[in-house]
């Protein structure tokens, strides 16, 4: 009896497990292309009668048809952000560096599991970088350089092992510099260009709030 | 007296009996209509600017969305509200529908009501048309609204509806619009609706309905549209559906159907569009399908379809992909002239492609990769001025790339990547202004690529490796400012790497591998900073050395420059690159110290093996002696050349020694006394100096560029 229990209910938490379609997949890639400026037309591919962005123009798709990159760089494309895209459970490229994003990073891009890069680098995101980015276990390259970003480094980020590069060169950051973890290996270039980031935290010492 | 009396009582009780009709006129006056709709707008949150007119004063026949109509007793009564996309806000709990008895027509449609659907709705038993779609009603269908007999439209689409659909609504035997998709219905389809004989339209769709299709659907003889896709419906498809004779749309697509198609369908002679996709479908397409006229737009895709497909003919939209389906593509597909859609991919279809597909000018999206389709494309291809996007990719199709490719002015994306394609490309291909995507890579193609490659300004992946060709990478390849993804390996390609793709600022990935590229790397290649990905020049024979200004590329995952004749210093600044994850410079002829990085020091040495001389702080590479060029100063500096002269120096100074010694004893004999030590000095012996370090500052000023950073070459 208790060994039917057991499969019922496994088989209802199997049935109930989120596994988002592809199609949803190219709802979420819609979701961002409707509220960007697109003068390029790079985005003209993205033919939402398509059963799967798998098609579309600089989306990858694996061997299962779900998004593993998307490329954009330098598509002169902007506009804000999506939070949808943080639903893309597979994706492991995101790169939109060189455009002019604006707005926050949302916190929903903290979802991205299986990020290996994230480039945002020379935009104009403003606003703090969020504390979900600790969640991005897979993440090895974190470029948020050359935009307009506030706040302090989060320090929950100290936990990415896998992260080789972090460059937030270039913004508004205030605060201190972490010094664990990978923090430990990125060279001070990473940081420059943050007129209000006061250098490596302070170990052993009352945290200090120089303003930030 | 008594006759008067008794007509007062007569009159008296006639007044007694009419007076509840004099009270039923009474309150289906206009007034009292008036007065429930304006109880019911008061209950709104807000209503827009629509219902400002709705004011006791005016009369509720000139009020915003009201029509009145004139009964046969002469009265006025509200017979029409139509009020969709009115920015309505609140609920319909307020609104008394009893006090509204002449309505037949109600439509709310497009606004934010939320509650539910009021079973007093049904009060309105005059009603014909109800419309309440996409709004944000809550709650169940009242299976009171199966005794408004009059309806013949009925929408409740795009709310929040749950609960079942109640088989009450079989008594709506008016009804010919039954329209209750994108809610939350769940439960079965209740086979009563299958009484509905006057149905056109039934919409079930986008709902979380379960269980099979009602055989008894087949009784409705006059439906058009059955749409019943996107639900979580099983079971098969009856074979009843084929009594459906005046069906066109059958749309029972995103479900978990299983079973094959029935034969019976094949009597549905006025169906024009049958989406089955992504159900769990077998078995064949009927043969007597051939005889569908109508049949413009077939969706099959992802199910387990299996044999060979019936003579289509008259198909605007055919999409297979995704299934067992094998034999011939049929001849005469698109003899109607009108087909726009082919997708047939990752089938196991072979043979030809259809001999109507060459003059198939309609031609818009074609995908037929992934089977075993062969023949001679250079024949059985025409020109499609429409064809925006073909994928003919992974099968067996030969011939060559015509000419006619030139004019198919709109395509942006053309694939035929692991065919037996010969010949040379075409340049013609340089017309396309719209090519996004070009992927000829493993086939047979020889000769050049295409000076005209250049033209291809939208060109954003390019990749033609595993081919024959020959001759050079065209130098104005920088011209394609879109390039993202380069990929030439594996070809007979010689020549020099063209600098001006260093102009080529989007690249992300760039692979020139194992083709007979010579000549230095130039120092361009360090421009196009974005480079990503990839950068693989190996099996190549490139010459000369490394540029240091590679080590702009500061983004770059993994260079590969192995298996070449690359000469020289490894550039101390390739430490800049730190997103490298992977470097091979195996198989060259490189000499010198390694630059010191973290990530050098940890490689295998493989990536550095079989080359002329490296040296450095990796575990299998001899360490080097310090130079006085290299940077950082580090006590760590071994002194190589030290450790490799003094054996050399010794030795040598020994058989001198010994020879010097038999000398001076040859010279004894003639009486000349001479200092063996002052014998060492000058001459061609003076190199063999005891101090290791000046021998070393010797070798170096005997060989002046030798060790030195190479940079700034040209070409």
């Amino acid at each position: 009896m208790a060994c039917r229990v057991f499969l019922v209910s496994f088989l209802l938490l199997l049935a109930a497990s989120p596994a988002i379609s592809t199609n949803s997949e190219g709802a979420v890639l819609r979701a961002l292309k409707a509220r960007l400026s697109d003068p390029s037309n790079v985005l003209q591919s993205w033919d939402a009668s398509l059963v799967n962005p798998c098609t579309w123009f600089h989306v990858t798709c694996d061997a299962h048809n779900r998004v593993i990159r998307l490329d954009l760089g330098n598509s002169n494309v902007s506009g804000p952000l999506a939070p949808e895209l943080g639903h893309l459970q597979d994706l492991q490229y995101l790169e939109l560096y060189g455009n002019n994003f604006e707005g926050r990073i949302p916190e929903e891009l903290g979802n991205l599991k299986s990020l290996i890069s994230m480039d945002l680098y020379g935009n104009r995101l403003e606003g703090g970088i969020p504390k979900s980015f600790a969640k991005l276990k897979s993440l090895r390259f974190l470029r948020l350089n050359n935009n307009k970003l506030s706040g302090s480094i989060p320090r929950e980020l100290v936990t990415l092992s896998n992260l080789k590069i972090f460059d937030v060169s270039n913004n508004d950051l205030c605060g201190t510099i972490p010094i664990d973890g990978p923090f430990a290996t990125f060279p001070l270039q990473s940081f420059d260009n943050n007129s209000r980031l006061n250098g490596p935290e302070l170990q052993g010492l009352v945290p200090y709030d120089f303003g930030c | 007296m008594e006759s008067r009396l008794f007509q007062n009582l007569l009159s008296t009780l006639l007044l007694l009996l009419l007076l509840p009709f004099l009270l039923a006129m009474g309150s289906a006056s206009l007034a009292s209509q008036g007065r429930a709709l304006l109880q019911w707008k008061a209950s709104l949150q807000s209503q827009g600017l629509s219902l400002q007119s709705w004011k006791p004063s005016a009369s509720p026949c000139n009020w915003t969305g009201v029509t009145c109509n004139v009964t046969r007793r002469g009265l006025r009564v509200i017979t029409e509200i139509y009020l969709s996309n009115t920015s309505l806000v609140g609920t319909l709990d307020a609104l008394n529908f009893s006090a509204l008895p002449s309505l037949t027509n109600l439509n709310l449609s497009f606004n934010q009501l939320d509650g539910t659907i009021p079973p007093t709705i049904a009060t309105l038993f005059k009603m014909s048309s109800l419309d309440l779609t996409s709004n944000q009603l809550t709650g169940k269908i009242p299976f009171e609204i199966g005794s408004m007999r009059r309806l013949q439209f009925l929408n409740l689409s795009e709310n929040q509806i749950s609960g079942s659909i109640p088989p009450s609504l079989a008594n709506l035997s008016r009804l010919n619009y039954l329209l209750l998709y994108g809610n939350s219905l769940s439960g079965t389809i209740p086979e009563e609706l299958g009484r509905l004989r006057n149905l056109v339209f039934l919409k079930l769709a986008d709902n979380l309905l379960t269980g099979f299709i009602p055989p008894s659907l087949g009784n409705l003889t006059r439906l058009y549209k059955l749409a019943l896709y996107d639900n979580k419906l099983s079971g098969t498809i009856p074979q009843e559906l084929g009594n459906l004779a005046s069906l066109v749309k059958l749309v029972i697509s995103n479900n978990s159907l299983t079973g094959s198609i029935p034969s019976s369908l094949a009597n549905l002679t006025m169906l024009s569009m049958l989406y089955l996709y992504n159900n769990n479908l077998t078995g064949t397409v009927p043969r007597s399908f051939d005889n569908l006229r109508n049949l413009t737009d077939v969706r099959l895709f992802n199910n387990s379809f299996s044999g060979s497909l019936p003579a289509f003919k008259n198909l605007v939209f055919l999409d297979l992909l995704g299934n067992n389906f094998s034999g011939y593509l049929p001849p005469e597909l698109c003899s109607g002239g009108m087909l726009q859609h082919l997708v047939v991919s990752y089938n196991n279809f072979e043979g030809p492609t259809p001999r109507s597909l060459r003059n198939c000018s309609s031609l818009t999206r074609v995908r037929m990769e992934r089977n075993q389709l062969s023949g001679n494309i250079s024949e059985s291809l025409g020109v499609y001025p429409y064809l925006n996007y073909i994928d003919l990719s992974f099968n067996q199709f030969s011939g060559n790339l015509s000419a006619k490719w030139g004019k198919c002015a709109n395509i942006t994306s053309l694939r035929i990547s692991n065919n037996k394609i010969t010949g040379k490309i075409p340049p013609e291909i340089g017309q396309l202004a719209q090519l996004r995507v070009l992927d000829l890579s493993s086939n047979f193609l020889v000769g050049e690529i295409p000076k005209n490659a250049s033209m291809l300004v939208s060109l954003y992946q390019l990749n033609l490796s595993n081919n024959k060709l020959s001759g050079e990478v065209p130098k104005d390849i920088g011209k394609l400012s879109n390039l993202e993804i380069l990929d030439l390996s594996k070809n007979n390609l010689s020549g020099r790497v063209p600098e001006k793709l260093g102009d080529c600022f989007k690249l992300r990935l760039l692979k020139l591998s194992s083709n007979n590229l010579n000549g230095n790397i130039p120092f361009q290649i360090g421009n196009p900073v974005n480079l990503l990905d990839l950068l693989d020049m190996s099996h190549n024979s490139l010459t000369g050395d490394i540029p240091s200004q590679i080590s702009k590329l500061v983004i770059l995952q993994d260079l590969n420059l192995s298996h070449n004749e690359l000469s020289g210093l490894v550039p101390p600044s390739l430490r800049d690159m730190i997103s490298l994850l992977s470097i091979d410079l195996s198989y060259n002829e490189l000499e010198g110290p390694l630059p010191d990085s973290q990530f050098i020091r940890r490689s295998p040495i493989e990536w550095f093996a079989h080359n002329k001389g490296l040296c450095g702080e990796v575990q299998g590479l001899p360490p080097c002696h310090t130079f006085s060029t290299s940077k950082a100063g580090s006590a760590k500096h071994h002194k190589v050349v030290l450790l490799a002269t003094v054996p050399v120096v010794g030795t040598l100074f020994l058989l001198f020694l010994f020879g010097g010694a038999t000398f001076l004893l040859l010279r004894r004999r003639n009486n000349t006394v001479q200092d063996a030590s002052q014998k060492m000095e000058g001459g061609a012996f003076s190199i063999w100096n005891f101090d290791g370090k000046d021998a070393y500052e010797d070798i170096i000023q005997s060989s002046p560029a030798k060790w030195q950073d190479s940079c700034c070459q040209k070409d």
